[in-house]
């Protein structure tokens, strides 16, 4: 854990997975976020914290361009994963979001079985070539999203029938079933019991070992327990980006410093 | 005093009464309007309404009540003339209506004074002549009885009205007293007009549920009575619809049945597959400039009335099938008026319907589905088929069967564009007809609506009725089921 704490500039371009400078994003004439240029590391958790509406969910879905589905949504600036700007007219956002994938702040399972639910990345990205591939992966991808013991006698079930927080463990048993590189969660855990947030949590930290993982948490002691890094955002701004031990024991900005003990304490 | 000066009156009550109603409640607290239990305007509306609703109630029931209870009372003077049976009885007492009122026509042009009239008797000759300066035209000549229930007729009728016109003034006026009696700070105005509120409402469902009621009842009576006078195994398993007003009908309803089928099935063929795919460009894929000229754009062919469809199947669909596949061309089709004909063009009428419903539908499926599945790498046309079609599906069957609902009920394009011959065939462009189509045809004209020949229209129509009832429910029954799934 602590080979991947140095200082910023210590960190070699090999190491940067996703590099965003100078984004900005409008909803129409609200400026959501502004002017933000922030360095996410290879294989490494990353969180997102500020105050409701600060831009959290925006910021992260830039990464994966779910931001083009939103009419009134207009992005600039320029943001590369792995080198490559992924708003450039050659890269087809489909292709990039099987690559980036996400838990969105809501469970939204699809109206299916709890089987097919999982199975549904992998059969449009043709991960499987047999049924017994298939089963084998969402078998994997239910029991990585901790949640397979709870489903394993009724995968044919409607994933809708689940409660909040399964959905939301189906939801990332299905982002993670697609293999993503980059995996984006918003809010993964505000649906779940101390229990299912301990699973999660623990799951995250295992995919830091092959993903870099982004996410966005109003919980200041999840963002200490499981990141690395963290980000705080407050009105659209980027306020402070550093590693996390150093944000919540020595902030550099008062604003970073009243919202976590305002939080915390 | 004439019906609508009380109208007027009680209205004029009413409206008193609010202000009155106000004023005593605001002054019941000596003017500190928070201490009321509810807003002044409930007090006012609260007398109000108790001035209005049982007066109003009293005058239609009098209104209805009044001419019935009147002919009663005349009717044994014109009785054991030449009253043979009920029919002749009501002919009798238009009679009897109409002299009296062309004697009030007369006393009004002052042609006759009041005195006279009542006192007019038959053998003085002279009451056609009498009533024709008046302007009152009589086809014949006024017998005894009949003037003397004229006569009868209109002193009950005087004296009835202004009965009427006394209790319902005095109903009005024992309503605002008593309302304005109980008006005070305490008085829960606002859960009385609640109340009232409700019973408005009611009343409103009761009236549409119970027209429905009786529309269903006459279809049901009629049935019988037709199923009285022709058996019910030859109407609903003959195939041949012959009918001749002469006697010796052959009146199966197959031949009409498969017609209305056969019609609605290409119309469906038509109207699904563009309707639906439509609907999905316009949810799915169009920016919102499009959307906010092609959504009203496809409605405004749902506002065309049937009838101009059924023109334009007469006089372009028809002649155009002629040119491909009549005798100059491939040879299948003898005349304009054709299943395919009707088909086409029902098709064309309902896909509005099919496209507007679904895109209501699929815009129904939430965002969130939408964003699940982009968020995995799946394109549009993916997630439109994997996820919004499987999730929307039931609401899509459910506007189709909505659809199809409409085609079998569907008249004028067929009468227009169908042609009248009733005959089972396979050939799609031979001309059919179904069974709207025949009920025009077997109540249009000098029909006896006691023979067979027109009652054979009601039980089509019930027939019909339970048919596009079925589907209506089985699609209702979806529709809601898919409701249901998102909570
Ligand atoms: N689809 C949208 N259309 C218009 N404005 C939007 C849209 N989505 C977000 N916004 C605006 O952008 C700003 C940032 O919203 P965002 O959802 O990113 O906040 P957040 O930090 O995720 O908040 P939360 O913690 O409550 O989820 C807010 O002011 C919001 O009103
Ligand atoms: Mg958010």
């Amino acid at each position: 854990m602590y080979d991947r704490t140095f200082p910023e500039n210590a960190v070699t371009a090999q190491d940067i997975k996703i590099e965003a400078k100078g984004v900005n994003v409008h909803y129409g004439d609200t400026h959501a976020i502004k002017d933000v240029s922030v360095d996410i590391q290879d294989k490494t958790v990353t969180a997102f914290i500020g105050p409701s509406g600060c831009g959290k969910s925006t910021f992260l879905r830039c990464f994966n361009r779910m931001n083009d589905t939103i009419d009134s949504a207009r992005v600039t600036g320029d943001i590369r994963i792995d080198g490559e700007d992924i708003y450039d007219k050659r890269v087809d956002p489909v292709q990039l979001r099987a690559k980036v994938g996400m838990v969105f702040q809501k469970p939204n399972p699809f109206p299916k079985s709890i089987y097919d639910n999982v199975a549904y990345g992998p059969k449009i990205h043709g991960l499987a070539h047999t049924r017994a591939d298939l089963d084998d992966i969402v078998e994997k991808a239910l029991r990585r999203g901790a949640i397979w013991d709870e489903v394993k006698d009724r995968l044919q079930a409607p994933g809708t029938g689940l409660s909040g927080g399964q959905q939301q463990r189906l939801c990332i048993a299905r982002a993670i079933a697609t293999e993503p590189e980059v995996l984006l969660m918003d809010e993964p855990c505000s649906a779940l019991d101390p229990i299912a947030t301990g699973q999660v949590e623990e799951l995250i930290d295992e995919l830091r070992r092959d993903y870099s993982v982004v996410i966005v948490t109003h919980s200041m002691q999840q963002a200490a327990r499981v990141s690395q890094k963290t980000a705080f955002f407050h009105l659209g701004n980027l306020v402070e980006y550093g590693d996390t031990d150093e944000i919540f024991t020595n902030p550099q900005d008062p604003k970073t410093e009243s919202y976590i003990t305002g939080r915390i304490g | 005093m004439p019906f609508y000066w009380t109208l007027a009156t009680i209205l004029g009550l009413a409206a008193l009464g609010f202000f009155l109603g106000r004023h005593r409640a605001v002054a019941s607290v000596g003017g500190e309007r928070r201490k009321l239990h509810s807003l002044r305007k409930y007090y006012g509306i609260n007398v109000a309404m108790k001035t209005l609703t049982p007066a109003l109630g009293l005058l239609v029931v009098w209104l209805i009540a009044q001419p019935v209870i009147v002919e009663w009372r005349v009717s044994d003077l014109v009785a054991g003339t030449d009253v043979a049976d009920t029919r002749v009885q009501t002919l009798v007492m238009v009679d009897v209506r109409r002299v009296a009122n062309g004697l009030d026509t007369a006393v009004a042009a002052g042609v006759l004074s009041e005195a006279d009239a009542a006192s007019l008797t038959a053998d003085s000759g002279t009451i056609r002549d009498t009533l024709g300066d008046a302007g009152v035209a009589l086809g014949s000549d006024v017998s005894a009885p009949v003037l003397a229930a004229a006569q009868r007729y209109r002193t009950l009728s005087a004296r009835a009205d202004l009965t009427r016109t006394v209790a319902v003034l005095a109903v009005a006026l024992l309503g605002l007293g008593w309302s304005l009696r109980e008006t005070d700070g305490d008085f829960r105005a606002r859960n009385v007009v609640e109340q009232g509120v409700r019973g408005l409402l009611i009343g409103a469902a009761c009236i549409a549920i119970l027209t429905t009621l009786g529309i269903v009842l006459s279809l049901v009576f009629n049935t019988i009575e037709f199923f009285r006078i022709y058996p019910a195994s030859e109407f609903f398993f003959s195939t041949t619809w012959s009918p001749s007003f002469g006697g010796g009908s052959q009146l199966g309803i197959l031949p009409l049945l498969w017609g209305t089928m056969y019609i609605s099935l290409i119309a469906l063929a038509v109207a699904v597959p563009i309707g639906l795919l439509a609907a999905i460009y316009l949810s799915e894929y169009a920016s919102k400039r499009v959307r906010s000229v092609a959504k009203p754009a496809l409605e405004i062919l749902a506002g065309i009335p049937t009838i101009v469809y059924g023109l334009f199947a007469l006089l372009t669909v028809g002649p155009m099938l002629m040119k491909v596949f009549g005798d100059g061309g491939l040879g299948w089709m003898q005349a304009g008026t054709a299943v395919m004909t009707a088909g086409l063009v029902m098709g064309i009428m309902l896909i509005p319907f099919v496209s507007s419903l679904s895109d209501d539908i699929i815009n129904a499926v939430p965002q969130a589905m939408r964003d699940g599945s982009y968020g995995l790498g799946a394109t549009q046309s993916e997630t439109i088929r994997h996820v919004i079609i499987p999730a929307a599906l039931p609401g899509i069957v459910g506007a189709i069967l909505l659809a199809a609902s409409r085609a079998i009920g569907e008249t004028m394009i067929v009468v227009l564009g169908a042609g009248a011959a009733a005959r089972i065939s396979g050939n799609p462009f031979e001309a059919m007809t179904t069974v709207t189509a025949k009920i025009v045809s077997q109540l249009t004209g000098d029909a006896d609506f006691s023979s067979p020949e027109a009652l054979v229209a009601f039980a089509l129509g019930m027939t019909l009725f339970v048919l596009t009832l079925g589907l209506n429910v089985l699609a209702l029954y979806i529709v809601r089921r898919f409701r249901e799934q998102y909570e």
